[in-house]
């Protein structure tokens, strides 16, 4: 486990480098020029001269990367271009905001995936019919499904708020993750909205995910339920019911697993569109903003912190992996 | 005394099939408490399904239908109804499947498995210790693939036991086995089977198992049961053809290795009859000068019913097939010879994590000599094997392969099915194998299909089946397909990975056949990796046998049963069921 820990440190290590590199190479390459964003178009030649020497921008490439790397290794992301504050500070308050979406929407997801393998299992009209309405559900891309969401829970029906995380910003708490702040405070009002707010982005975004996720489910039970060892299991008396939970479920589980991994990673990219319909301050709604004014070390930042979850994430599902399939050694 | 196990005039079909098939035909039969009744037959004989319905295995699916009944310790039964099964499966009746890896729930500990039935873990490791696993309380918290095969078979016995039924279904319990395991397996049975006094209903097409295990016999073919008795009657002396051929197909130390085995079969007799034919043609050619003498020379004797008769009196030789005079000038020729080759697999453990699997093999394969390299599972035999075809290196030691070109090697693998293309017809398996060869290449399109036309009639193939897919065969079609591909370019030598293993009895004894035919014909080479001894003593003029990476002793085939000297090569002849 110790060894697993350190190669997987490691290899965060090498996607954090190889992160910046890609980022600090593509800034180089691209036209815009961020002094210009950060003075404006207008600006006087020595201001532009000035700042260029402020933000290290006069000096040969790799000296900036190595500067780059210096602070990154001291916590310090640099100086946002556009809004002049530390991307660290920035960070601070989008970084839970998109977690907790995340988080949501997994969570919603791995529901979605039981409730519909167990409609699969099923047979009869209305499991045609459901299975055919999220089938139509998941093939939508996430924007077109967070509009009709939008139209149909919030325009139509007013059962859930449409913009932002909260209603009324009273508590200030330590986590940044609004329901738990919440309840850390003991203000269960303000933990409730937050969990309607939460409702529309996290289902747009794990719609997809989950279906597809149903699928691998599915296909696993109903492929143990035929398995030999579900035949040894009937042999021995046990029950259709107990062959599905003590044998079915958890050989089904680690090919769901294994999916899970890689939609979790895939879901991330998904949120930077949900969270602009949504108007969610979170750091897809950052990217894009920096993004649009070659912000570099704001888009870095960003990066860097999506690469880190993604690898934290993948460490995560196997772990539970070994723990579900005894055949697997963490490596 | 009443049975526990009556079945009586059980029909069942499949529904979900088009056309609904009839597996199982007005079957009947009994076995007492203490009695182990075989039921013994080939694939498609319904052996397998009458296993499952005897305990209640078919009630799941509502497209089986079925007619009569099956009583069980005194409960009357339908075959396909769960009405009353609830009461006696896993209770009255339990089973011991074929295949313990997969019957065995991967992610489940043997303890928490065999305390699920025995209730307790003092029961559990009692029950462990009974089918003699020597450290109980380390399988108790092992994982299935934490045992070897052997291990996972007392595992599932235990499971089977535990609840002490009346009645125990043993469903090819050994094929999935090496043969020393499978000795020790049945010897288990035997004696748990009298500890308990439970019936024994033992499903196999492995007639050698069921002469050791068995004290009645019903032999089926086709859903029917076609023959019953008690075993030393049904082996000694069977009534029907069907049970005649079968016997006669059984492959034992005793079997002639000079003839064909088993009785004559239509198919390989127009295979040999094609053979002879050649034969004297390449004589009329070689004599045509002298018109007189090749009249003398050419024996007549070359019409199906013919050899035929000669096979069934006994009197075909093999070495009648052989075109020109065994006895050559000089030392024979080498066409394959190792010498101390050395060989190991990384195990991904690290840098140094390596499993050595060979250890300074040498071995010779002679020009037409055939030699059977004869070891357990992991003995490192395919591995040789695969090495001599060029399909993994050796670490160490030579390979030489004198005069041998790509041409002139093909493998024929156990499983046949899995290395046939499946979208591609037989027709282009072949057409596509004489392309890629240096000398089939240039050939044009006729002179390629009469090749491939040749290859089907020597693998007694109908050529009909050229425009069928491999998926449409069967399976001893599937590997003559396989086995056609290798010789429609003749090799010098062809290398056998266990190809008749995965066949049934009398489809083996027709591939054993053809190859002998093929070889003495031909005039091929061929290294043979079997695990079986009979096999091998048939096919071969020479047995190496080889364990844990080594080949131990080298004896001839004529005399395997006197001159076999090693402990561990007494122990694989002690294996073979008589």
């Amino acid at each position: 486990m110790a060894k697993f820990l350190l190669r997987r440190a490691g290899s965060l290590v090498v996607v954090l480098l190889s992160l910046s590199v890609l980022v600090f190479v593509l800034q180089r390459i691209g036209k815009a020029d961020p002094v210009r964003a950060y003075l404006g178009a207008n600006a006087p030649a020595l201001a532009v001269t000035q700042a260029r020497a402020k933000f290290g921008l006069d000096q040969p490439m790799l000296v900036q990367y190595w500067n780059y790397l210096v602070g990154l290794v001291h916590g310090d992301l640099g100086m946002s271009y556009s809004t002049r504050r530390p991307v660290t500070v920035e960070l601070a308050d989008k970084v839970p905001a998109t977690l907790e979406l995340a988080v949501w929407a997994l969570f919603f997801a791995i529901i979605i995936a039981v409730v519909l393998a167990g409609v699969y299992s099923l047979k009869g009209p209305v499991s045609g019919v459901i299975r055919l309405v999220f089938f139509s559900l998941a093939s939508a891309p996430s924007f077109l499904l967070a509009t009709l969401m939008l139209l149909l829970f919030f325009m139509q029906l007013h059962w859930f708020p449409a913009v932002g995380r909260i209603g009324d910003p009273s508590v200030n708490g330590p986590t940044g993750f609004y329901v738990l702040d919440g309840l850390l405070a003991g203000n269960l009002a303000y933990s409730w909205d937050a969990v309607q707010h939460l409702v529309l982005p996290a289902l747009a975004a794990s719609i997809g995910p989950g279906v597809a996720l149903a699928r691998v489910l599915a296909d696993g039970l109903s492929f143990g339920m035929g398995s030999n060892y579900a035949r040894t299991a009937r042999s021995l008396a046990e029950s259709e019911r107990s062959i599905l939970f003590r044998h079915a479920l958890r050989n089904a589980s680690s090919p769901a697993l294994s999916m899970f991994g890689v939609l979790a990673g895939s879901m991330l990219s998904s949120l930077v569109v949900v969270e602009q319909i949504f108007s969610w301050n979170g750091l897809g709604q950052y990217l894009s903003t920096a993004i649009t004014s070659a912000d570099f070390p704001a888009v870095a930042g960003v990066s860097l912190v999506l690469g880190a979850v993604y690898v934290v994430l993948t460490a995560m599902v196997d772990i539970v992996l070994a723990l579900v399939d005894p055949r697997v050694k963490l490596a | 005394m009443t049975p526990v196990l009556d079945v009586s005039e059980m029909s069942i079909s499949y529904g979900s099939r088009t056309p609904a098939l009839l597996a199982v035909s007005d079957v009947s039969f009994t076995v007492d408490s203490g009695q182990c009744l075989g039921v013994v037959g080939e694939s498609g004989s319904g052996k397998s399904t009458t296993g499952l319905a005897i305990q209640g295995l078919l009630t799941r699916d509502s497209s089986v239908t079925s007619t009569g009944s099956i009583t069980i310790a005194g409960t009357e039964l339908d075959p396909v109804l769960e009405t009353g099964w609830r009461q006696v499966r896993g209770r009255k009746v339990t089973t011991v499947f074929q295949d313990p890896m997969s019957s065995l729930d991967p992610t489940m500990t043997v303890g928490r498995m065999l305390t699920f039935v025995t209730g307790s873990k003092a029961e559990s490791l009692r029950w462990l210790e009974e089918v003699e696993l020597r450290n109980p309380a380390v399988v108790y918290g092992s994982y299935p693939h934490q045992l070897s095969g052997g291990m996972r078979q007392r595992v599932m016995i235990a499971l089977a036991l535990a609840r002490r039924p009346a009645l125990l279904i043993a469903d090819e319990p050994t094929t999935a086995l090496d043969v020393s395991v499978q000795a020790q397996i049945l010897k288990l049975l035997r004696r748990e089977q009298a500890a308990l006094g439970c019936g024994i209903v033992f499903v196999t097409h492995d007639l050698g198992v069921a002469k050791a295990m068995c004290d009645d016999i019903v032999v089926m073919r086709k859903g029917r049961i076609v023959e019953r008795g008690s075993a030393t009657r049904v082996f000694a002396s069977p009534e029907s053809d069907y049970a005649r051929h079968l016997m006669e197909s059984r492959l034992t130390m005793a079997t002639d290795r000079h003839r064909p085995v088993g009785l004559p079969e239509p198919t390989v007799v127009s295979a040999m009859v094609e053979a002879l034919n050649e034969n004297r043609a390449v004589d009329e050619d070689s004599a045509a000068p002298d018109a007189t003498a090749s009249e003398v020379a050419v024996p007549d004797a070359t019409e199906p019913p013919a050899v035929t008769a000669e096979w069934e009196a006994k009197a075909l030789l093999w070495s009648r097939f052989r075109p020109e005079p065994a006895v050559r000038d000089g030392e024979p020729e080498a066409i394959l010879e190792f010498a101390g080759v050395s060989k190991s697999f990384h195990t991904g453990g690290g840098r140094r994590g390596r499993k050595p699997v060979l250890f300074s093999v040498s071995l010779r394969v002679e020009e037409r000599e055939s030699v059977a390299l004869v070891g357990e599972s992991g003995s490192g035999k395919s591995t040789i094997l695969r090495i001599a075809a060029g399909l993994e290196t050796a670490d160490s030691g030579s390979v030489r392969r004198p005069r041998l070109h790509a041409d002139d090697i093909q493998v024929i693998f156990q499983d046949a099915g899995a290395s046939l293309t499946p979208w591609l017809t037989v027709g282009q398996l072949l057409t596509e194998r004489v392309r890629n060869s240096k000398r089939g290449g240039a050939k044009s399109r006729a002179e390629i299909d009469e090749l491939v036309g040749v290859a089907m009639d020597r693998v007694s193939l109908d050529r009909e089946l050229l425009r069928s897919k491999p998926g449409l065969l069967s399976g001893g079609q599937r590997q003559r397909v396989a086995i056609a591909r290798a010789i429609v370019i003749p090799p010098a030598i062809l290398l056998c990975d266990e190809p008749t293993s995965a066949l049934d009895v009398s489809t083996a004894s027709t591939v054993l056949n053809l190859l002998n035919l093929l070889r003495h014909s031909l005039g091929i080479s061929v290294l043979f990796v079997t695990h079986d001894l009979a096999a091998a003593r048939v096919i071969s003029d020479r047995i190496l046998v080889i364990s844990d990476g080594r080949i131990i002793e080298s004896v001839l085939s004529e005399d395997v049963g006197e001159s076999v000297s090693s402990d561990y090569g007494r122990r694989l002849l002690d294996a073979v069921l008589s």
